[in-house]
């Protein structure tokens, strides 16, 4: 709840709670209800944490985010994404969605960048309760620097819980607390106020989820260990690394000098089921399916993430692009690196 | 002769003391090896005069102790102690890795005397292998705070495990904390100066309660603000001493003590706290603290100290009036409630002994914003006065510790 104000009343209780008519302002594009004021801000409670103006009056939207998570696991699993997060991302964007929450990056889209894109359902949540900005666009987009997620909860491995909340405290936070129980008996509680900016409609439009292309060929990975010590080594000779992969189960690794060349070969991957590919046409499943990208980019990946996945694999776009997806459980974490 | 130590440790004990040398290395670059009767004290201080330490080596403590002051006197007529000042940088080396020194040193042998401008360290280990380490001294009186920790409104000891596990939580980028107390709650969190200023900082705030406390007594709802890192510092060594650490304190802006005792050792790091601005503003005579409100800023050793004439001085320890000091002084008559000026300076008794500065107002009972304050909010290191400059070299030679104490007196006032 946003500034939970000791005064109810005013402010619309619950997700179908009593509204106040008074306040609902007609044309506004609002639900009825909710909170629009002329600038002066103190006669309203909670503040405003919408960043938009219309005609002269803040449009003001009550959102609502509260999440928990008691599972030792997915606790674990919540403070490895962080840590992840905040090693691919300096600043990122989190998307309070009704059925998940979706950290991707901030600021203009440069295409010749990686993007990341982590996906934590629901399900690995005890509670997870959330309000939008409005019933049509019910989500919340909050911009955060990405570190500050990890420093709260990386301590929280024996934690008894673990809760999210978006509060308003002089300005837009994200509390985290962590409550652990101590040998004595007693819960120490620790609460971190992380602020955050909450993003206004107008801007949602750039931070959208990325589209799953159609992709030429699809693979499991390798076990990420031993592909990330040949990765780490292949940095070392060279900046471009050749990705390739085929239909039946092979993938290779290369990089290339005027002085040295050296090849992976991995085999018996596997292929995922071609129901769940959109691929493009058939071809000889021998073919290999080739991107180039920056050596750095892959190696950034492989050093930063911190998941320990059931299951990866990558697409290949030829020769555009090349899209590393991890899955565990309730978390799906997804890399697209573009091609050189 | 010279100034003499000569002391000699088993495994475990050198264990213990190279963790002691480890926590003073968190305040200071540089430390004083200081003898006496009461034990052997290492000591080390900022160079912001904002933290002390000191862990004190009772007698008893090691397998054979030995020291002696020189037969030389001073020009005060009193002996010369062995000033040794030691860099961090040296000494820490030598007791890393502790855990294989509490196993392989059998026996650890420290000797040195002022004419010989060395200390000399020995670990006896296994299988015959003895490994000697010369470290170089400067000669340099050492430093020494006195502080009352017994006469602080708020007390609270916790056994060390308890407090590591929640501090755990916070994060390491706050360089200060609060600590807010009430007689139902201590919290624990990042200090708002340092969120307030930077808009993208996180806050953090953990409480724990009272029942946690091996001894809690709160008899003034505060809040006071320090550095982290010598918490932190004070904490690794009473876990590893394995003895329960107590939190001296009162106002903000009136220093803090941490401290541990037992019977082989005691130590005590006694940290300056934020003052708060309500006072700054309310007694323009706090100079030492009025011009900003950085911790490293609170201990200013006085710039025209070493002037003569009229120059302002940090203010000294002066005259105590409560009775539960550990050590009863008699009060100079000339001092009256009322007056700030005119305290006796003090010499420091030894290692032991914390003495809180009271002002000539104490008896009156008054809150942060008082008198109290101005004279307390900084650490004071010695007396030093128009009239006694003419007697030291050095303004703080006052502070060396002589085995016998003495009072004197300053005619002309004392501003500050």
């Amino acid at each position: 709840m946003v500034n939970e104000a000791p005064s109810g009343g005013l402010r619309p209780e619950g997700p179908v709670g009593r509204r106040n008519p008074m306040h609902a302002l007609p044309g506004a594009g609002g639900r009825a209800g909710e909170w629009v004021h002329r600038g002066d801000r103190k006669s309203v409670q909670p503040r405003c944490l919408s960043l938009e103006k219309c005609s002269g009056y803040h449009y003001c939207g009550t959102m609502k985010f509260r999440a928990k998570i008691i599972n030792k696991g997915f606790i674990e699993l919540f403070i490895q994404v962080s840590v992840t997060i905040a090693k691919l991302t300096k600043v990122c964007v989190l998307r309070v969605c009704q059925d998940k929450l979706c950290f991707g990056p901030t600021g203009p889209r440069a295409t010749r960048e990686a993007r990341l894109w982590c996906e934590v359902s629901r399900g690995a949540f005890y509670q997870f309760n959330m309000e939008g900005v409005s019933e049509e666009l019910n989500e919340i987009y909050l911009e955060l620097t990405s570190e500050h997620l990890p420093r709260a909860v990386r301590n929280a491995g024996n934690a008894a819980s673990l809760k999210l909340q978006l509060t308003n405290k002089r300005r837009p936070c994200l509390t985290v607390v962590v409550e652990l129980a101590s040998r004595t008996g007693h819960t120490h509680v620790m609460v971190h106020d992380l602020p955050v900016r909450v993003l206004p409609r107008t801007w949602w439009k750039e931070y959208p989820e990325p589209n799953v292309q159609v992709s030429d060929v699809s693979v499991y990975l390798p076990g990420l260990r031993i592909l990330k010590s040949i990765v780490e080594r292949m940095a070392n000779m060279g900046e471009n690394v050749l990705v390739e992969a085929n239909l039946n189960g092979k993938m290779n690794l290369s990089v290339e000098t005027d002085v040295v060349s050296i090849k992976s070969y991995f085999k018996n991957l596997g292929n995922p089921p071609k129901s769940a590919l959109s691929v493009t046409q058939d071809r000889d499943p021998e073919t290999m399916v080739q991107v180039w990208v920056e050596n750095r980019k892959l190696l950034q990946f492989f050093e930063g993430q911190q998941i320990n996945p059931t299951m990866t694999l990558c697409n290949i776009l030829s020769n555009t692009l090349l899209h590393l997806v991890l899955v565990h459980e309730d978390v799906s974490l997804q890399y697209f690196i573009p091609a050189l | 002769t010279a100034a003499m130590l000569k002391c000699e440790m088993n495994g475990s004990q050198v264990k213990v003391f190279g963790k002691a040398i480890q926590a003073l290395s968190r305040v200071s670059d540089e430390l004083w090896l200081d003898p006496s009767e009461k034990g052997l004290a290492l000591r080390s201080m900022n160079s912001s005069r904002s933290a002390y330490g000191c862990v004190l080596f009772s007698p008893v403590f090691f397998q054979h102790y030995q020291w002696s002051t020189s037969m030389k006197m001073n020009d005060d007529d009193r002996p010369l102690n062995l000033n040794c000042k030691l860099g961090m940088k040296s000494i820490l080396p030598i007791f890393r890795c502790l855990t294989s020194l509490e196993r392989n040193v059998e026996k650890c042998k420290i000797f040195t005397r002022s004419d010989k401008c060395k200390v000399v360290i020995q670990f006896f280990c296994r299988h015959g292998i003895k490994r000697t380490h010369n470290v170089c001294f400067q000669e340099s009186q050492p430093l020494q705070v006195i502080f009352e920790k017994n006469m602080c409104n708020n007390t609270l000891m916790i056994q060390p495990r308890l407090l590591a596990e929640a501090i755990v939580l916070f994060t390491s980028s706050q360089e200060e904390v609060t600590l807010a107390v009430t007689p139902l709650n201590v919290c624990l969190k990042s200090s708002s100066e340092e969120s307030m200023d930077l808009t993208n900082s996180v806050y953090s705030e953990m409480s724990v309660d009272p029942d946690e406390f091996d001894f809690f007594q709160i008899g003034l709802d505060t809040e006071i603000t320090f550095c982290f890192k010598e918490l932190k510092g004070m904490l690794t060594f009473s876990e590893a001493v394995h003895v329960p650490i107590s939190i001296h304190f009162d106002f903000p802006g009136k220093p803090m003590a941490l401290s541990i005792d037992d019977m082989l050792l005691e130590a005590n790091f006694i940290l300056a706290t934020l003052a708060d601005d309500r006072s700054r503003a309310s007694s323009p005579q706090s100079l030492c603290l009025s011009q900003t409100q950085k911790r490293s800023d609170l201990i200013q050793s006085n710039p025209k100290a070493d002037k003569s004439g009229t120059s302002q001085a940090p203010e000294c320890i002066s005259r105590k009036t409560a009775p539960k000091r550990l050590y009863s002084r008699e009060t100079p008559t000339n001092n009256s409630a009322g007056t700030c000026g005119n305290p006796p300076t003090r010499r420091a008794n030894g290692a032991s002994i914390f003495e809180v500065p009271e002002s000539s107002l104490s008896d009156t009972d008054e809150g942060p914003g008082s008198p109290y304050l101005r004279k307390f909010s900084c650490m004071f290191f010695g007396a030093v006065s128009s009239d006694q400059q003419e007697h030291s070299n050095h303004p703080l030679d006052s502070l060396a510790i002589a085995s016998d104490s003495e009072e004197d007196v300053i005619n002309g006032s004392v501003s500050f």
